[in-house]
């Protein structure tokens, strides 16, 4: 700066520039503030002043606005409490006239993962059904940017565990995989090299039914018709609930019944005393026909 | 009293200078409204490098709206020290530190001043369900920092900030909103 000075000064062809170096380095020394340039969320930070006399200090950021007297020449002390957001901060000194830097405070390191896994429920054998998202926090939630290695694992009841190492990104690290064959709570946690672990559980059932079979036999008050056990076509039994349609054709003409899976089975009577064919559905799966004969 | 009355030119010429300052008041006023302080945010979005999904055309649009409102309501905020304009577009971490700030500011008699916004928005993360948007958000404004009315900082700032959104009920929410060095 100060060779610069001279240079311009020695030419003195160019006052303007002259003038503004001066004003320039004046502007440099007078800087009455230090501001911390390493500062991480949570951990307590100096502030440096120069010259003498008493003055305002101020610092504003996120979550923090604060105004305090303090000693020109003394370090302004900013707690742990006050510098806990990570961000962009502003710091003003006011005494005869004011002055003002900015700073920012840093995440710490990641002490915590928001792991949000979709959906809750997932039928079993469906392709990239299944998705979790981990975003790493520090101790005081603020997104942790630096990369950091996330490991996620999914395991069932009886089947060896799965495992997908991400690496997380501006604090945000992801999965996505197929759901298994068999029906049951499937476990899935995210973790963090140092012991930090987050689970969750999604709920795999049976996907639609696969294979039906029917069987029948007349009564006094009609045909009595029931399925064997409805299972999808991983061989896990449809939940409760499940709509069979069972379809009878007979000289009168078509008629439908529809009944839902009871402890596996759908069961329903239909009112026919001539010769029957009857037949059942589920979603896209067909059962077999059934032909019973006319009876007085 | 002969140097008490203006002669005919002299009158002239005052008559001519009051013109002008009147007509230069009304012409610049409006136009310094316009330009110091203008309130809405200018926001634009770009999405091509959100993964694993791709931003809907519906999203961008709802993204855009909800983050444009979210800063207007945040410079009301702490323009007027009323945490109630934080209320409904801020959520989670990012509106308690709202209104920590602004709780701050009321105790202390501080007020603040985001003026003259543009942001530029870029979208780099989508998540698979469409439950979690990362963007990154190059904000240009006029900042200052009052004390019961006094100025004490102003700078017009370039600030990066890491931006969380979630979609609410109807519309998108800023979960974080974090401000960085750089990108």
């Amino acid at each position: 700066m100060s060779s610069l000075t001279s240079t311009a000064w020695k030419n003195r062809k160019s006052p303007l520039i002259f003038a503004l170096l001066v004003v320039c380095a004046a502007a440099a020394q007078d800087t009455p503030l230090r501001v911390p340039s390493n500062a991480v969320a949570g951990a307590p930070a100096t502030v440096g002043t120069s010259g003498s006399g008493a003055a305002t200090f101020y610092l504003v950021g996120p979550a923090v606005s604060l105004k305090r007297d303090v000693d020109l020449g003394k370090e302004v002390a900013l707690s742990s409490k006050e510098l806990q957001s990570a961000g962009r901060y502003t710091a003003v000194l006011c005494s005869s006239s004011c002055s003002s830097e900015n700073f920012f405070v840093s995440p710490g390191k990641p002490v915590d993962l928001a792991f949000v896994v979709h959906p809750s429920r997932v039928p079993v054998g469906e392709n990239a059904a299944i998705s979790g998202v981990a975003l790493t926090l520090d101790e005081y939630r603020n997104l942790v940017l630096a990369p950091s290695s996330v490991q996620f694992q999914w395991s069932t009841k009886g089947a060896p565990a799965m495992s997908h190492s991400a690496q997380a990104r501006d604090g945000i690290a992801w999965f996505r995989t197929s759901s298994g064959k068999s029906a049951g709570p499937l476990q899935i946690s995210a973790a963090l090299s140092n012991d930090v672990n987050t689970r969750r559980v999604v709920q795999e059932v049976a996907s639609i039914p696969c294979n039906l079979r029917i069987q029948g036999q007349r009564t006094p008050k009609g045909v009595l018709v029931e399925t064997e056990p409805v299972r999808d076509c991983s061989g896990n039994p449809v939940p409760d609930g499940t709509v069979v349609t069972f379809t009878a054709k007979d000289s009168g003409g078509t008629s439908f019944v529809d009944a839902p899976v009871k402890q596996d089975v759908a069961r329903a009577i239909i009112l026919a005393k001539g010769s029957v064919v009857i037949s059942a559905a589920s979603g896209v799966a067909m059962g077999n026909e059934l032909r019973i004969g006319g009876k007085e | 009293m002969c140097a008490r009355v203006a002669s005919y030119p002299q009158k002239l010429k005052l008559h001519l200078s009051v013109l002008i300052v009147l007509s230069w008041c009304m012409i610049a006023t409006p136009w310094r409204h316009a330009f110091a302080a203008d309130a809405s945010p200018r926001v634009t979005l770009t999405v091509s490098q959100a993964t694993p999904r791709q931003v809907e055309p519906l999203t961008q649009n709802a993204v855009l709206r909800d983050y444009k409102f979210a800063w207007a309501n945040l410079a009301q905020a702490l323009e007027s020290n009323s945490a109630g304009a934080i209320n409904g577009l801020f959520v989670g971490d990012a509106s308690a530190q709202l209104v920590a700030q602004v709780n701050g500011q009321k105790k202390n008699g501080l007020s603040s001043r985001y003026e003259n916004q543009t942001h530029k928005l870029e979208a780099v993360f989508y998540s698979p369900e469409g439950d979690i948007l990362e963007l990154h958000d190059t904000a240009e404004y006029d900042f200052e920092i009052l004390d019961g009315g006094k100025s004490i900082h102003s700078e017009h700032a370039i600030v990066h900030y890491v931006v969380l959104m979630t979609p609410g009920a109807d519309r998108w929410v800023v979960r974080q909103l974090q401000a960085v060095p750089r990108f």
